[in-house]
């Protein structure tokens, strides 16, 4: 396979230079991002390098212990980034959200690495952490919108939630609304994404795919395949979040626990 | 039926309720008054379980109030908020929505007849079924909601502020259609001071 040209140190240090046109306008703007800007991109530099050369190894030796223990370290950290970015209290959503995403993104992955790919190892670490990471990054948004939202949404909401509850309704009946509005709200951004695809945008799994020598035919039924994937763990992972997370966050009663919102 | 014994109530520093008691029998009619801001509608909301006293007892049918109880009565009292928030979608769908409820399905069978019927009697046109909910006067919403807690075929309402949208002789209707029918139990909320001759309202006042 002839891969993707190599990038040297001068083509990095040009790639750098590239850097000078947000920092120029953050800065003559006063965007009061300079800081922030800059200490995400070391971060970003630094996490790559240490991963790439991680990777490095567990593709070598691509053993299938560590390949889950792997997995699992990505899903725990995407986890405490849902939790955080909704605004909800982590202690009391870790566990939840966390079994949600366990069940929710191995599923998929082993899915689509079992039946789509037919692999024979299917823990095998190219694909459980490359599909398993667009799955899981995929996950991610959409759930700070869904989960954020439906608990947002409840709280500000909570006189349309009560109305339901005097009308008879038992807590699930009246959260129905709720969730309904949260899928909406998690799926149309994919949704939008998928209807432009190929024109608007190339995605990076694609790309990658083609720069790393695949004929650009393979790398579209992978991405049609990812795009089914990342729908599938999406309504999957909000799904199951919410119905593990509002066992706890209600009081017997069925008021919601103020307690629950780190704001 | 509901009884209310020493209850203690309070947002911050400010009372709502201060050792408060008080009876509510079956069949009773009872007008909540009291200046705006001073806390009727907490009232229900306590009797319905979504607040709880800061002390004192609240009970229902000689049991007291308890967070599995609250759910019971919740099956039994028909409350018409203040808010209006009666969701979005077409009117239809809104009823379809509360009869499809567990709860209530018993009552979803030939339901669509006493629908028309509830909309003639309070002067809505049938074709107010396919509007959206967003398109609805004040008025309109307000007689909705009525319309709803009726399907729910209870006895025990609680009417917040529900005919202040309403022409005078759509408020008489409205108020003589609780007031007059012995079989209900009726707590509400009005700045009206109208009330069908022949009965006998307990007011209480708050404040």
């Amino acid at each position: 396979m002839n891969g993707a040209q190599d990038l040297s140190a001068f083509s990095m240090f040009m790639c750098g230079l590239l850097l000078l046109i947000p920092l120029l306008v953050v800065w003559h703007f006063k965007l009061g991002l300079t800081k922030n800007l800059l200490v995400s991109t070391v971060r970003m530099a630094v996490q790559l390098v240490l991963i790439g050369f991680f990777l490095e190894y567990i593709f070598k030796y691509n053993n299938w212990i560590i390949n889950l223990l792997w997995f699992l370290v990505m899903i725990v950290s995407a986890v405490f980034s849902v939790v955080k970015n909704s605004d909800l209290k982590l202690n009391h959503f870790i566990f939840p959200v966390l079994s949600s995403f366990i069940i929710a993104n191995f599923f998929v992955v082993l899915y689509f690495n079992y039946f789509i790919v037919n692999l024979s190892f299917i823990l095998d670490a190219k694909y459980m952490i490359a599909i398993g990471g667009m799955v899981l990054g995929n996950s991610l948004r959409s759930n700070v919108v869904g989960l954020g939202d439906f608990y947002k949404a409840l709280r500000k909401d909570e006189q349309f939630y009560f109305y339901k509850l005097s009308l008879g309704a038992t807590k699930y009946e009246a959260l129905l609304h709720f969730a309904k509005m949260s899928f909406v709200a998690a799926l149309n951004p994919t949704i939008a994404t998928m209807a432009t695809m190929g024109i608007v945008s190339l995605p990076g799994m694609m790309t990658g795919q083609i720069l790393g020598g695949s004929v650009p035919l393979v790398a579209i039924k992978y991405q049609i395949a990812i795009m089914i994937a990342i729908l599938a763990s999406t309504v999957l992972s909000i799904g199951l979040s919410i119905l593990f997370t509002v066992r706890y966050s209600f009081h017997k009663n069925g008021i919601l626990k103020k307690t629950i919102f780190a704001k | 039926m509901f009884s209310l014994q020493h209850v203690n109530k309070q947002f911050s520093e400010k009372f709502v309720l201060r050792d408060f008691s008080f009876q509510i029998a079956a069949g009773d009619k009872v007008n909540i008054s009291g200046r705006s801001g001073i806390g009727k509608t907490t009232l229900f909301r306590l009797l319905l379980g979504f607040e709880k006293p800061d002390s004192g007892c609240i009970s229902f049918e000689n049991e007291p109030l308890t967070d599995v109880l609250a759910w019971n009565v919740r099956r039994r009292v028909a409350y018409v908020s203040q808010d209006l928030n009666i969701g979005r979608g077409k009117v239809q769908a809104f009823f379809d929505d509360t009869l499809s409820l567990k709860v209530n399905l018993p009552h979803k069978h030939n339901s669509q007849p006493e629908i028309k019927q509830f909309l003639n009697q309070f002067e809505l046109p049938e074709s107010i079924l396919d509007k959206n909910t967003e398109e609805l006067s004040g008025g309109e919403k307000q007689r909705i909601a009525i319309i709803n807690a009726l399907l729910l075929k209870r006895c025990i309402f609680f009417l917040d502020e529900v005919t202040s949208a309403l022409d005078k002789s759509l408020k008489t209707k409205v108020i003589d259609y609780f007031l007059l029918n012995p079989d209900f139990t009726v707590l509400y909320i009005s700045h009206d001071n109208y009330f069908p001759a022949g009965i006998e309202l307990k007011t209480l006042k708050l404040g």
